[in-house]
């Protein structure tokens, strides 16, 4: 199921009008925000987390910080739903570094990552943009695209990376910049 | 070829530990290019969100929630003082730097933990048994930190030596806290300096808290928020 444009760019204002409203501390807006975007912040926390405890905990902090911070999102800069969910994945990334443990690999019960069908929610996020990178993306080498996805999705650091990987350190940082540099361009950036 | 800096793209991806990653967020304060290249990053990777499956919040989390705001909102006659400020638009780029600063606060637990000797004002790491009180942090690089020592029972902030600044020029060390905002703690002088923060600003010193030096004209920013370069950070841990 796909939103078509409008019904996306309806969801995306709507979700930008209930993020401002919690910036008011409008607390009938942020339970409406909670509704709205539970479901994708606790997919981020708990696959990064491993754990449905530590991702419910992180979650309840993400939360508070959203309320917190509601006031400081700047409509033209992120889209809403872009700026919840990088609060989401820094704090669940700020618990997993916390914990002082290297996952060498990845976490057994954390749900994969689809193949690139964006979900109807995907439309809240900036359609064309989404489209550029994941072509992007496929024109990198696979080893690249691989390892890039990983960091992003599973948060974790160059050592732990390498050591998923079986690799020198200096290797994988290799890889991941030989991959950064052509997307960079690709991108136009 | 498209051999630019590529430590934006790895510092987006939270690529980083360590040293790299404290200089990378010492050179996100201190250079807005290096600043608007990890934007871009952050920009393009967040199409990856979409791919993100979701996975539906235990029920009760949300009355969780709204308890924690409860009380959230009963305590904090003051603490909406931050929230207006950051309305005011006067924060970028430090709200998020907060956040990520600790997963450094965490690091640099790791490395005092790991490696004791590196760590000069922290002489022998401290059972964790004893609930010590003296908070530390080190601003700015392994080579040459600033070390600031803050003990809550006295309220006193020891500061090293605070870094050379130009004629006419003066070192300013800030608190951000939970708020995301700056609070100024005081100016620095060539020689160890004692502060004594006061009310609000010594619960903002705690662990996870970051601590900033930045360049000011003589008497301090004249604007209650950081106005030249920040040349160095460091997070606030208990020892």
């Amino acid at each position: 199921m796909t939103l078509s444009k409008p019904q996306a760019d309806a969801a995306r204002a709507h979700l930008s009008s209930v993020l401002i409203r919690t910036g008011e501390e409008d607390r009938d807006a942020f339970r409406e925000l909670y509704a709205l975007t539970q479901a994708k912040l606790f997919g981020i926390t708990l696959r990064i987390c491993g754990n449905a405890q530590a991702a419910e905990d992180v979650l309840h902090d993400v939360y508070l910080t959203i309320w917190k911070r509601a006031g400081g999102w700047e409509p033209g800069r992120a889209s809403p739903i872009t700026w919840l969910a990088t609060i989401a994945r820094n704090r669940a990334i700020d618990w997993q570094r916390a914990q002082g443990v290297r996952r060498a690999s990845p976490i057994d019960d954390a749900p994969d990552i689809a193949d690139p069908q964006p979900s109807a929610e995907a439309l809240l996020l900036d359609d064309e943009a989404t489209r550029r990178l994941h072509a992007c993306l496929e024109g990198l080498e696979q080893q690249q695209r691989d390892v890039i996805r990983t960091a992003f999705f599973d948060g974790v650091t160059y050592a732990e990376l390498a050591l998923r990987r079986a690799v020198p350190l200096g290797t994988m940082k290799s890889w991941v910049r030989r991959g950064l540099a052509r997307l960079k361009d690709c991108l136009g950036g | 070829m498209a051999d630019r800096d590529p430590l934006a793209g790895e510092f987006a991806l939270g690529l980083l530990e360590g040293d790299e990653r404290a200089a990378a967020v010492r050179r996100l304060l201190a250079e807005p290019g290096f600043a608007a290249d990890v934007e871009w990053w952050r920009t393009q990777f967040a199409a990856l969100f979409d791919l993100w499956p979701e996975h539906d919040a235990p029920p009760q989390l949300a009355a969780r929630v709204e308890t924690s705001l409860d009380t959230l909102t009963r305590q904090s006659g003051h603490a909406t003082d931050g929230v207006t400020t950051l309305r005011s638009g006067a924060r970028s780029p430090w709200p998020w730097l907060a956040a990520a600063s600790s997963a450094v606060a965490a690091c640099l637990l790791l490395f005092i933990a790991v490696e004791p000797r590196s760590a000069p004002p922290v002489s022998q790491p401290i059972p964790a048994a004893r609930p010590s009180s003296v908070l530390v942090a080190m601003l700015g690089d392994a080579k040459s930190p600033v070390a600031a020592v803050y003990d809550p029972a006295t309220g006193a902030l020891r500061v090293a030596a605070g870094p050379g600044v130009p004629d006419a020029r003066v070192a300013q060390l800030w608190v951000i806290g939970g708020d995301g905002v700056p609070h100024s703690l005081g100016l620095l002088a060539a020689r160890p300096t004692v502060l004594a923060p006061r009310g609000a600003d010594r619960g903002r010193i705690a662990p996870g808290a970051t601590l900033a030096i930045s360049i000011e004209p003589l008497g301090g920013s004249p604007t209650g928020l950081p106005t030249g370069p920040v040349v160095a950070t460091g997070v606030v841990a208990r020892v």
